[in-house]
């Protein structure tokens, strides 16, 4: 049974395993599941282990039993307004009724599917005619409640009632926020982070270990013995480069925020530096890059085991990268084109790694990227880069 | 026997509970597997196992995960200290020579050996290394352990229910989580909190009850804030509320927000409430 949906699940990218899928048939034999809605409680309990693909579950899940449509970008908005239009009508059925130019108690006949169909079919019409230039469609997804309006029929929208079909539960899309492309989250950047922590026991054995001692003298049978531990130590150093300048920077800040407010609070030796769009002779320590210089050159004298992590959109001019005079900034020219220092970077910090807020995907059009990746291995400044980009890191040792 | 296996959960007296979330606990006991809850704190992951202990009157059994815990802490414990003055001072009724009798429970072994089923909580189980949460699940499979120093095995009399919680965001090893149902307790939404808020205090003033409510999601969507206050700092702040005599709840829509202490623990975050408000209130 099922069998289909299972391997949609996997050929999906949810990870489920074979012994799930069995321990599923169980939970259908204990007489507990005698619903859809059961059904697809139980499913996304036993088979997905993990918040981040609740959201894709939902999808395959309202696809499998209703056939709803797998979301195409394009089909996908126009849901989203239809059912921000259901929501609408369910509060306010008299105006919608009066906005559509339709009788209220002709809609009212219809169950909320026929309604998120009429809407769907009534948005595919107004998206040909005006290019969605359409004021009503617009205010639609701007409803800021709707989940305690009424609607004729009888069905309750959002809320705890689970007065609704699995399917529709499953449509809402309740977990999206939690899917790993979703935006990054304070406490997500705190979780990736925590695994650059590094303890290592470290310096002379000079701490007693009480319970030991206690628990080998016991055994002893009362002969003294002391057992001596090293004390764990964070030895892990971390340098932070952060490119706060410019306007192409911009819409990253809070991102960037989030990852500097937390790097301060995780490690106790870490130096923060500031740049615009990339490096020449100096990093800043103040976020004005006015005031404390610190050259590049001196920032070999320390520990090469420091983990250098550059964050920066790497986009550019090409000249600010490749030229000997690029920096936009007279007082910074120096002789030695930026990749060069980028490179010495590099040298100096075997590990390193560039963060870049821009999403992967559009990374090959531009070539100041391009040309930085050569230098630095680049993760997207999301929760899954920022994972791989900790692992990489952490791999080398 | 049969009332037993057919008792189901259907929620307790301080605690709401929705109906997805009494679904998978069913499920879980009827499979006998364990259920792993995370979410973020105050979303009540800690109080489920409060309440179905209390729902179906089995004893609770916490297990608090620390950092540094090892897997047989939880198991069982060889008090080799009073072994030794027993033998030094024998003034007690025990038997020295009997290494049994020395041997105390810990939190999983208490649950093995309870005579009544029982609900065993593990709570925060992130916080230890992943070699103790393999270790421990395996245990928890087979339903037994052996205690070394006697070289006996320990076996379940009654297979207790089995709840582990988890604040993490990060993803448990893939044995662990292949051995557990899993659920993600989201942060109740305003109409949720409501019904809770009521549960704690059944004669709130409504208004009150819709400006602290109000004013609780407002401070929750603060940026830069490190702890959001949760569940537990409502309450708490609506107690504080409630015991000021002076207070009126038109304070709060005006912006004031007293006994910010209560919401906000750290004091990075205190201040950078407090300084938003303040900004807030001279535009």
């Amino acid at each position: 049974m099922f069998v289909d949906f299972f391997y949609m699940l996997r050929d999906k990218g949810v990870p489920v395993t074979p012994t799930s899928f069995l321990t599923l048939h169980k939970a259908l034999q204990t007489g507990l599941v005698v619903s859809l809605d059961d059904f697809y409680t139980a499913s996304r309990s036993i088979l997905v282990k993990s918040e981040r693909y609740f959201d894709l579950f939902d999808q395959i899940f309202a696809h499998t039993f209703q056939g709803a449509e797998l979301p195409e970008v394009e089909a996908f908005e126009i849901d989203e307004v239809a059912r921000a239009l259901l929501e609408q009508w369910l509060q306010n059925p008299k105006e919608m009724a009066e906005a559509l130019g339709v009788d209220e108690s002709e809609l009212s006949r219809l169950s909320p599917e026929e309604l998120l169909a009429y809407f769907r079919e009534r948005l595919k019409e107004q998206t040909e005619e005006h290019h969605g230039g359409s004021k009503w469609i617009g205010t639609g997804g701007t409803s800021p409640v709707g989940h305690s309006g009424h609607h004729p029929g009888g069905m309750r929208v959002g809320g705890m009632s689970r007065n609704k079909s699995a399917v529709k539960v499953a449509m809402e899309r309740r977990y999206k926020d939690y899917s790993r492309s979703g935006p990054l989250t304070q406490a997500m950047v705190g979780e990736a982070l925590k695994r650059l922590r590094n303890m290592v026991p470290a310096g002379p054995k000079d701490q007693v270990d009480v319970d030991e001692s206690i628990y080998q003298t016991m055994k002893n049978a009362g002969e003294i013995e002391i057992v001596f531990q090293r004390s764990l130590k964070d030895r892990l150093k971390v340098i932070l480069a952060i490119d706060n300048g410019g306007w192409s920077m911009d819409p990253y800040i809070p991102v960037v925020q989030t990852l500097f407010d937390y790097a301060r609070s995780q490690f106790k030796e870490l130096k923060i530096f500031f740049y615009h769009n990339t490096i020449y002779d100096a990093l800043w320590e103040d976020p004005q890059r006015y005031r404390q210089p610190v050259l590049v050159r001196e920032l070999s004298r320390y520990d090469p085991e420091t983990r250098l992590i550059l964050v920066g959109d790497a986009s550019m001019a090409p000249y600010e990268l490749m030229a000997t005079d690029g920096s936009i900034y007279i007082s910074e020219r120096s002789g030695k084109p930026s990749i060069e220092q980028l490179r010495h970077l590099a040298e100096s910090f075997p590990h390193n790694a560039w963060l870049n807020p821009v999403p992967e995907h559009q990374w090959h059009y531009t070539y100041t990227i391009k040309a930085i990746r050569g230098i630095f291995p680049m993760f997207e400044l999301s929760l899954d880069g920022l994972e791989s980009a900790v692992a990489h890191l952490m791999s080398r040792n | 026997m049969e009332n037993e296996a057919a008792a189901r959960f259907t929620g307790a007296s301080h605690y709401v509970l929705d109906d997805e979330l009494a679904k998978i606990v069913n499920i879980s006991m009827a499979l006998e597997m364990p259920l792993l809850l995370k979410g973020e704190p105050g979303t009540g992951k800690t109080m489920l196992a409060h309440a179905i202990a209390e729902n179906l009157r089995m004893p609770l059994i916490v297990l608090n995960v620390k950092s540094s815990m090892k897997l047989v802490e939880a198991l069982y414990q060889y008090d080799t200290l009073t072994r030794l003055n027993d033998s030094r001072f024998g003034d007690s009724s025990r038997d020295v020579s009997q290494i049994e009798e020395y041997i105390k429970m810990g939190k999983i072994g208490q649950a093995f050996t309870s005579e009544v089923r029982s609900v065993l909580l593990i709570d925060e189980i992130d916080k230890a290394d992943t070699d103790f949460q393999d270790d421990m699940l395996d245990v928890l499979d087979q339903m037994e352990f052996d205690i070394i120093e006697i070289d006996k095995t320990v076996r379940t009399v009654r297979r207790p229910v089995i709840v582990i919680t988890s604040n993490a965001k990060k993803d448990l090893s893939d044995p662990f989580l292949g051995r557990c149902n899993f659920h993600h307790i989201a942060f109740p939404d305003p109409k949720m909190m409501r019904k809770i808020v009521r549960v704690h205090f059944p004669d709130i003033d409504a208004a009150l009850l819709e400006n602290a409510i109000g004013t609780f999601y407002r401070l929750r969507e603060l940026d830069a804030i490190e702890k959001k206050p949760a569940t537990r700092e409502l309450i708490n702040w609506i107690r504080a509320l409630k015991a000021d005599p002076d207070f009126r709840p038109k304070t709060l829509s005006k912006g004031d927000v007293p006994y910010m202490g209560v919401l906000f623990k750290k004091s990075g975050d205190y201040e950078r409430a407090a300084s938003t408000l303040q900004r807030r209130r001279v535009f």
